[in-house]
């Protein structure tokens, strides 16, 4: 951690609701190039966290910055551009346009050029597995492809960090090792991000580092085996850690 | 260019016409076809495209009328000048409304439409000592073309066909554009849109604003045209319905559309018009029950509109 440089730092942020308070002074840092997964029970508060990071909520509390510049306060259009892309654990492709045309519009965040992005979309197409659906229509795609759509639509905005939101979950058991696959790929390929998981194995499988939640609050920061380990973590999760 | 061809033998078809037509009836509907047609195509950019449904958009088109009569009447200049001012109070009064479609979703925005239009015809028709009241205001004749005084109506053909030329050139541009893709992704899914870095609220209030300002010129042309503003008709939702209601059944987001759905809409009315006119004529309503039949018809068997039923 200390030889790497910080990109993503989160800093004691809060956030409550009425009397709930869904996250409660997180702090840990991502160092560029590294793949943090993002674990905890229901309501551990990951998704509030993402949301945090995204600009879709503002923090009661605490900041968070990216490369040392400050993004609390910036609505998520502006999140996006300043370089962190996410996905939504409700997938949420653009149902009347189609596959090509849905990642057209994150290419076009970056470049004024339609013909350009068409090329830009086709190509990261590509590289998630998706080119020869890249004229049909986004609503007639599988869950797993819809996945495939999302990612691919998130990295055509050229993110320098990209906040996945359960890329497995709802997938048919059979689609998982693929995702896991193109999600350690683009790891490879350079890609910081950051991963909420609910599936223990999958996230034990391709996090380099791993931050557990537990009722708002970082229970444990660190290796996948050191977390897992964690008497707290089991506690939290009433051992069932590996069940699922 | 095939996917022109509709649009060019449209286009063409209408500005030919006046060659061989003489009758003034046709041209008279000639005219107002594409005047609904152009409003209706200005609805289409902040409803259609924009995915922003607005029932208040008589509002604009009022605006742009009395800015185009008012001129005449109280300052003795040209309507092109009221045109203009039409156009920027509309576009001012569109991006509030613009921006209130940040804060309201659905319903809501389509009932905080409907009530700008009526604390416009409130106002207007209040407000006697400048815009005459509930009487209504004629419009001055004087001819020429910059006091827009035109007894020939071949002429005016073809002074609202370059606007619908205009409209129309708009709506492709939101189709083919970034801007359009953008707003396409807005019109979708607006969380999904911001999370791709899309200024979605920028974008919408610039859409609707855009909208508004070719409604006010469609409505100061029509003041010219017709003669005679009346605030009780120019503010009326049913003026918005019939905007929107064009727009839906031509086709929603489609560019050639609007103008397809103002032919049939207008035709329709028209027609009632000239059969119940004299004696039956408490039964004009009717056309309030063909526009509810019309609507469940398309709903049910071309939810596309006209130009999604002629596409298969």
């Amino acid at each position: 951690m200390d030889a790497k440089v910080s990109i993503l730092s989160v800093r004691g942020v809060t956030k409550r609701f009425g009397g709930i308070t869904a996250n409660r002074g997180i702090t840990f840092d991502v160092a560029a190039g590294e793949l943090v997964g993002i674990i905890g029970p229901n309501g551990a508060g990951k998704s509030t966290l993402f949301e945090c990071i995204s600009g879709f909520y503002a923090p009661d509390e605490g900041e968070v910055e990216l490369d040392g510049t400050r993004l609390t306060g910036l609505s998520p259009d502006l999140v996006c551009r300043r370089g962190i892309a996410r996905t939504f654990q409700r997938l949420r492709p653009f149902q009347g346009m189609t596959v090509a045309e849905n990642v057209m519009v994150g290419a076009l965040t970056r470049t004024r050029d339609v013909r350009h992005a068409r090329e830009q979309a086709h190509e990261w197409l590509r590289r998630v597995g998706l080119l020869e659906k890249a004229n049909a229509h986004a609503r007639t795609l599988s869950t797993g492809q819809r996945k495939r759509l999302e990612l691919a639509r998130a990295l055509a905005t050229q993110p320098r960090v990209v906040l996945l939101d359960e890329v497995t979950g709802g997938v048919d058991q059979r689609s998982i090792p693929a995702l896991v696959e193109l999600v350690r790929e683009l790891h490879a390929g350079g890609l910081t991000l950051l991963v909420i998981e609910h599936n223990m194995r999958v996230v034990t499988a391709v996090a380099q580092r791993i931050v557990a939640l537990h009722m708002g609050e970082v229970i444990a920061d660190g290796t996948p085996d050191a977390v897992a380990r964690s008497p707290k973590v089991v506690e939290a999760y009433l051992g069932q850690a590996y069940v699922s | 260019m095939r996917p022109y061809a509709g649009a060019i033998a449209f286009f063409a078809a209408v500005g030919l016409a006046p060659l061989v037509v003489d009758d003034a009836f046709l041209l008279d509907t000639l005219v107002l076809i594409l005047v609904w047609g152009c409003a209706a195509g200005a609805w289409n950019i902040a409803g259609g495209y924009a995915g922003q449904i607005s029932l208040g958009h008589s509002a604009f088109f009022g605006l742009g009328a009395y800015a185009a009569a008012l001129c005449g009447v109280r300052w003795n200049i040209s309507p092109w000048y009221g045109l203009a001012i039409g156009a920027a109070v509309a576009t001012a009064a569109g991006a509030v409304i613009g921006f209130l479609s940040n804060r309201l979703r659905g319903p809501y925005f389509v009932i905080a439409t409907i009530a700008v239009s009526q604390v416009l015809l409130l106002g207007a028709a209040r407000w006697r000592g400048f815009t005459a009241g509930s009487e209504g205001i004629p419009v001055p004749f004087r001819a020429g073309f910059w006091t827009l005084g035109i007894a020939d109506k071949r002429i005016w053909v073809w002074i609202v066909l370059v606007l619908a030329l205009a409209v129309y050139l708009v709506q492709l541009y939101l189709e083919r554009s970034r801007r359009g893709f953008q707003l396409a992704a807005v019109r979708e899914d607006e969380d999904a849109a911001l999370s791709l870095g899309v200024r979605a609220r920028r974008l919408k209030v610039a859409a609707i604003a855009a909208s508004a300002a070719l409604t006010a010129v469609c409505g100061a042309l029509w003041a010219q045209y017709i003669g005679f503003v009346d605030p009780l008709y120019v503010f009326s939702v049913d003026l918005s319905v019939r905007f929107s209601l064009a727009a839906i059944i031509g086709g929603l987001g489609t560019a050639l559309g609007p103008f397809l759905g103002a032919v049939l809409v207008t035709t329709v009315e028209t027609w009632l018009r000239a059969e119940f006119g004299g004696l039956g004529s408490h039964l004009v309503g009717l056309y309030l029950i063909l526009y509810g039949t019309a609507l469940i018809l398309m709903v049910r068997y071309a939810p596309q509109g006209l130009m999604g039923w002629m596409r298969k």
